[in-house]
Formats: structure tokens, sequence, C-alpha cells
């Protein structure tokens, strides 16, 4: 006659069990938040060492910008392949003028906004 | 005796390690009692004003990069490609390219030390704070200054490149004729 393995455990069985095995269902669990919180960790480290946080205007207190962004890229692209001649170095002259000027066209960062007389509280107000 | 030197030296010691720290937060640079004052009565507006900056050298920060990025890559590596594939000397231009691509990092990482400062110096409480804020204020304003000079840099860069093809045009007219 066959003797069939009962499906639960008796007392006896599970006293035998040692105490990881008892716990195994947790243990995956703490783990798996433990692995999800340093990758999460990395992340956020790689995300502000790298400068990506000071691209990503999507962050809170950018949304007034975000939209001003220029989607299309202003630069022409030049072909890498092809002759070298007096008129393809001449034609390359002309983009590149034109693209340069873009590029010099704004005066980034100039100014001195952060100046404390600029933000108000530099010189006594009736000076 | 030999107490009374072991106190004596280590009160040295400790008044030579502790002195540095004394007055770190701009002792120098501190505001005068009026301005203090108005800093806390405007600090709200200040801090707006930063707060509208902040957003505004972002979007600064994004657009003008993308341009200098696409200069370097769009223009100056695809012409000095170009020369390399025919077998032309490169040498001057891949100069500037190198020097262009040094100028954008340091633009790169002046940004980035610039908006984390002027973002720390948002979460200070000027009002209860004022001449940490300032303090901060001040440190912003020269890692703002040093970004712009950064942008000069690449601009000089741009035109440096411009030269070197003219001259390497000259070079080549004269070459082949």
């Amino acid at each position: 006659m066959e003797q069939n393995t009962p499906i639960i455990p008796t007392k006896a069985a599970l006293a035998e069990l040692s105490f990881w095995d008892r716990h195994r269902l947790s243990l995956l669990l703490i783990i798996t938040v433990t692995i999800a919180l340093v990758m999460t960790g990395i992340s956020v480290v790689i995300y502000n060492s790298t400068g990506a946080a000071q691209l990503d205007l999507s962050r809170p207190g950018y949304r007034s910008v975000s939209s001003q962004v220029e989607k299309t890229d202003e630069i022409d692209t030049y072909s890498a392949t092809g002759p070298v001649n007096k008129d393809t170095i001449q034609e390359f002259m002309k983009l590149y003028d034109a693209q340069a000027s873009k590029a010099k066209a704004v005066d980034a960062f100039n100014g001195d906004p952060l100046n404390p007389e600029v933000l108000e509280f530099g010189t006594p107000a009736g000076e | 005796m030999r107490r009374i030197i072991f106190v004596v030296l280590a009160s040295l010691l400790t008044v030579g390690l502790l002195l540095p720290l004394t007055g770190s937060s701009a002792s120098a640079e501190d505001l005068t009692p009026d301005q203090a004052a108005r800093v806390k009565e405007n600090c709200v507006s200040i801090k707006s004003s930063l707060s509208q900056l902040h957003a505004s050298d972002a979007l600064l920060r994004v657009n003008r990069g993308q341009v200098y990025e696409s200069m370097g890559t769009k223009l100056m590596d695809t012409f000095n490609d170009r020369l390399a594939s025919n077998r032309l000397d490169t040498k001057a231009m891949n100069t500037v390219t190198t020097n262009y691509r040094s100028a954008l990092t340091t633009f790169r990482t002046d940004y980035i030390a610039y908006e984390q400062k002027l973002s720390e110096t948002i979460r200070i409480d000027c009002a209860t704070q004022p001449n940490t804020f300032h303090a901060a204020l001040e440190q912003a304003r020269t890692l703002r200054a040093k970004v712009h000079e950064d942008v000069l840099r690449l601009h000089r860069l741009i035109d440096d490149y411009r030269n070197s093809v003219s001259d390497f045009l000259l070079n080549y007219e004269r070459v082949s004729n």
C-alpha cells in the first residue's frame, strides 16, 4: 500500500525546520525592499552628481519655464563625409558663420542679478 | 610640574584647533544691522526674485548648453572627420576642438556648483539667518560670474575655430596652386 505525505505539516515536522526555513517569505521581502532602496539611493546620487538634475526642468519650481525649452536644435549639421576642396571649405565656413552667430547671440549669465544692491538690501534706503 | 605642562599644552592645542572654526559664517562680510533688518523685512520678495532667477538660469543652461554641444558635435567634429578622411592635416582644428570640449566640461561643472549653491541659498531662512543667507548669496554670485566667464571662453573658442579654418583654407589654396 502506498503511503501519502501529509499536505499540512505536523507539529513535529515544523519544529524540525530552521529559523530561516520558517521565515523564508519575510526574508525574501526584506532583501527585495533593501535592494530596491539601495538601487534608488544610487540612482538619486547619480542624478544629482552628474548634472542631470540641473537639466531636469520637470522638477517643481521649473514648471513656469519648462514650456520655453527649445525642442528643435538650432544648429545645422555639416556632413562628415565627402571631398575637401576650396568650395566645400567655403561652404563649411558659410554654414559655420551662421551657426556661430546663433551660438554667440546670447551673452548667457551676464549681469549681476545676485548683487545685494540689485536685491535691494545692499545700501541703506536713504543713501 | 609635568601635570601643569601637560595642561598648558593641551589648552594651547585646543585653542589652536578651535580658533579657525570661530566666526566661520562670513564674519568679515557680516551685514550691517540696517542691512540685516532690510533682509529680514524683504525676505519673501528676495527669495521670490532668487527663485525666478533660479528657474530662468536653468532654462538658459538647457537651451544654451544644447547649442554649445551641437557646435562641437555637428560642426567641429564633423569637419575634422571630413578633413581626416581626406588625409589632410587637422592638427590646428583638433587642438581648438579639444580646448572647446574642455571648456564645455568646465561650463557644465561650474553650472552644477552654481545651481547647488543657489538652491542652498534659497533654502536658508533669511528672516532668521540674514548673515548666513548673505554669505551664501555672495558665494552663489561668485559662482555665477564664473559660469559667465566660461560662456565667454566658449565664444572665444568658437571664433578660434573659425580662424583655424580660415588659416587652413589659405594653406590649402597655397598648396593646391
